[in-house]
């Protein structure tokens, strides 16, 4: 997506050659994105596709040099899974929209200098229909980040808190009622995900060990059941890897991700806690230990299942969409969000 | 006299009101902060339960080793961050197969001596010299009690912690896990009697832990329900999803089947040696804790992986608890051989018959 934004703004790439280039990129070890990533990867492609002009030339500049950090504000307590049921409220108010309510686990949002946020335009809608999307200025007042631990020690994730921010209706993104639309142009991005992450570790060049499995090597003498082991995360690895960069190949022909993307995230994923269980279980007792070898990875990994949609969200989608299944019964579709939202049943 | 074959409900009730009022979110959160929670211990202490198995002539509390497991399961069901296991089926043991004084102050164990610590006689003493790794609670410890096989003959040493140079560590769960050298430290040499050994001290290791998983996992599964019947998406509780329910069964299941093993080996060691139902005991608690863990977390989506929610407190003690006293592969490999050498015919009633076949 960097290629993306470049290309708008000064880079004249082709889509192949885009796609080549987060190819090549993946190859190497190189800077971690993580800080820009929703910018890069997200924020920007979204507004190629619903911002206006005006706020094209003012955010992607900064978003493709990295002068400008954004999170995304989407998920609140009682909207996770069910992210159509976000109550975070904005309110028009002449030239203004005056925001108040509470979003959770928003990463990044620490040191972010911008939000895209999901907010409730109209309560009188159904849950999907009533929703607009903003950017917020992070600095604005009202706006109050707390910082949420996790089992893993890490902090990355936070509550925060809005009430009566004021910001301008030049930030809105799309129309309003549209929310929903924007928000799923980038879910989409998010699952598709790849190439805003920068490169890889190295190993997709395929002429060298991957580093997890160098790691257990140094532990012990693989024993055979361990190299069976290491070989089908391996084999699961290589596979999902040609599959991703097959559906962005698809996604860039056809101008927008598609539900391929659900696919690519059900695999990550279980590479992830492949690597991670594999390594601790290599170190034996030793393994136990906060100072063992894969301790962040083992912490982290039931968390790979959940952020960003979980599992069973992104099977809902691969069921619905790709495979034409019936749809699960959704009672609270057509009626007015202040009557549904806490619960139909 | 205690009857062998039935754990006594005053001890379990008397237990579970004690850990259920000391042993909530941020006093565990508090223990893995500081590193321990002496005022857990001391209520813990007060009522015996640390010495319970070891006979009154011992300076023990009596009963059995049917109660003492009870009472390690109910520990791990309301993840009490205190040495029990380490202090009476475990240290408490050693110490009472040996002659030996139990201390009033909290007693631990090397639990892996044989490859790190070693012992040499000296006259009527024992020179013990050594790094022993992850040791339970030794920051704490009055006494740090080592298995030793010298010569063939298995002794225990009881050593001052003071004597000790104590390193803290902690495992996955915030739990003490120290680092312990012994630089020639000279203590008697007190013979173990029959039957302690290197290999029935690991059993005995695998027995304490399975009874904490069985707990533990217990509780993660009811955690789990109460919270997926809270938590509305979608218009409804999520408990009401079949994707939702599967991982409900998961936890549920493997709750039930960590128990029943546990508590098969716990009947069985309370007879005689369990070799089997041990470690069947052990391999199905780590399997089971790896799928439940799993299933758990995934039910309770983002809240599950917060500090200020209390699951972690069961998953991560799980996850540390899974590795100590034999991974899947130790058991695993010690079943398989057991089997193999047994023969086709006799697989069939080891499985039913279990230990008693073996002897």
């Amino acid at each position: 997506m960097v290629e993306n934004i470049l290309h708008r703004r000064s880079l004249d790439a082709s889509a192949s050659q885009n796609a080549l280039i987060g190819r090549v990129l993946r190859e190497y070890i190189v800077p971690d994105l993580y800080p820009f990533a929703i910018g890069l990867g997200m924020v920007g492609p979204a507004l190629l596709a619903h911002g206006t002009v005006e706020q094209q030339e003012e955010w992607l500049r900064p978003i493709a040099s990295g002068t400008a950090v954004w999170c995304q504000m989407f998920s609140e307590p009682e909207a996770g899974s069910d992210l159509a049921n976000v109550a975070l409220s904005a309110r028009q108010d002449g030239e203004e929209w005056l925001i108040e309510g509470q979003k959770t686990w928003t990463s990044r949002a620490m040191w972010a200098d911008w939000a895209i946020c999901l907010a409730r335009t109209d309560p009188n809608q159904p849950k999907h229909k009533g929703l607009t999307m903003f950017a917020i200025p992070m600095e604005a007042s009202g706006v109050e980040v707390r910082p949420l631990m996790q089992m893993n020690r890490d902090a990355h994730f936070s509550e925060v808190f809005i009430s009566n921010a004021r910001i301008s209706d030049k930030w809105r993104i799309g129309e309003i009622g549209e929310g929903w639309r924007v928000a799923m142009t980038v879910l989409a991005h998010e699952r598709a995900g790849g190439g805003s992450r920068g490169g890889g570790d190295g190993s997709a060049r395929g002429s060298q060990l991957p580093s997890w499995i160098a790691d257990i090597q140094t532990l012990n003498d693989l024993s055979s059941i361990q190299r069976e082991d290491i070989s089908a995360v391996y084999s699961h690895d290589t596979v999902s890897r040609w599959t991703s960069q097959r559906a962005a190949d698809e996604a860039r022909v056809s101008g927008a991700p598609g539900p391929a993307g659900s696919g690519a995230k059900l695999r990550t994923v279980r590479s992830y806690k492949g690597r991670a269980r594999l390594s601790n279980l290599s170190a034996g007792a030793h393994g136990m230990l906060e100072s063992g070898h894969g301790y962040i990875e083992v912490m982290t990994a039931p968390s790979m299942s959940i952020r960003g949609g979980t599992d069973e969200i992104q099977r809902n989608i691969l069921g619905e969409r790709v495979l034409g299944l019936p749809g699960e019964p959704r009672l609270d579709r057509e009626a007015p969000w202040n009557e549904s939202r806490k619960g139909l049943l | 006299m205690t009857d062998i074959t039935t754990v006594d409900p005053l001890i379990t009730e008397t237990a579970d009101r004690l850990l259920s009022q000391t042993c909530d979110h941020e006093s565990i959160q508090r223990a893995e902060a500081e590193g321990g929670a002496p005022e857990i211990w001391d209520a813990f202490a007060e009522t015996g339960f640390p010495w319970i198995s070891i006979s009154e002539e011992a300076g023990g509390s009596g009963g059995s080793l049917l109660d003492a497991l009870e009472v390690l399961r109910l520990v791990g069901y309301h993840a009490a961050p205190i040495p029990a296991a380490e202090n009476g089926v475990l240290a408490g043991w050693l110490l009472g197969a040996s002659k030996q004084e139990i201390p009033s102050g909290i007693a631990t164990v090397v639990p892996s001596p044989g490859s790190q610590v070693t012992g040499i006689l000296s006259g009527d003493e024992v020179v013990v010299t050594g790094v022993a790794e992850r040791v339970p609670w030794a920051r704490a410890a009055e006494k740090i009690v080592v298995l030793l096989e010298i010569d063939s003959t298995n002794f225990v040493a009881s050593i001052d912690q003071d004597l000790c140079e104590v390193k803290p560590m902690t495992n996955m769960a915030g739990e003490p896990r120290d680092t312990v050298s012994f630089n020639d430290v000279k203590v008697a040499a007190c013979p173990a009697e029959p039957g302690v050994s290197p290999e029935s001290f690991r059993f005995r290791g695998a027995l304490s832990r399975s009874a904490l998983m069985a707990g533990a996992i217990e509780k993660m599964s009811q955690l789990t329900v109460t919270y997926t019947n809270d938590r509305i998406q979608f218009g409804r509780p999520v408990a009401k999803f079949q994707a939702v329910q599967q991982h409900l069964v998961w936890g549920a299941q493997d709750a039930a089947l960590a128990r029943m093993a546990a508590e098969t080996a716990a009947r069985e060691a309370n007879r005689g040696d369990a070799l089997f139902e041990i470690a069947a005991a052990k391999l199905i608690s780590n399997q089971a804790a790896a799928r439940a863990t799993k299933a758990c977390h995934q039910a309770h989506g983002a809240m599950g992986m917060t500090q200020e929610y209390p699951l972690h407190h069961l998953s991560r003690r799980l996850w540390s608890w899974r590795k100590e006293y034999g991974g899947d592969a130790e058991w695993s490999r010690w079943l398989g051989e057991v089997a193999v050498a047994q023969g086709a015919d006799a697989l069939y009633p080891l499985i039913t018959g279990g230990s008693s076949t073996l002897r």
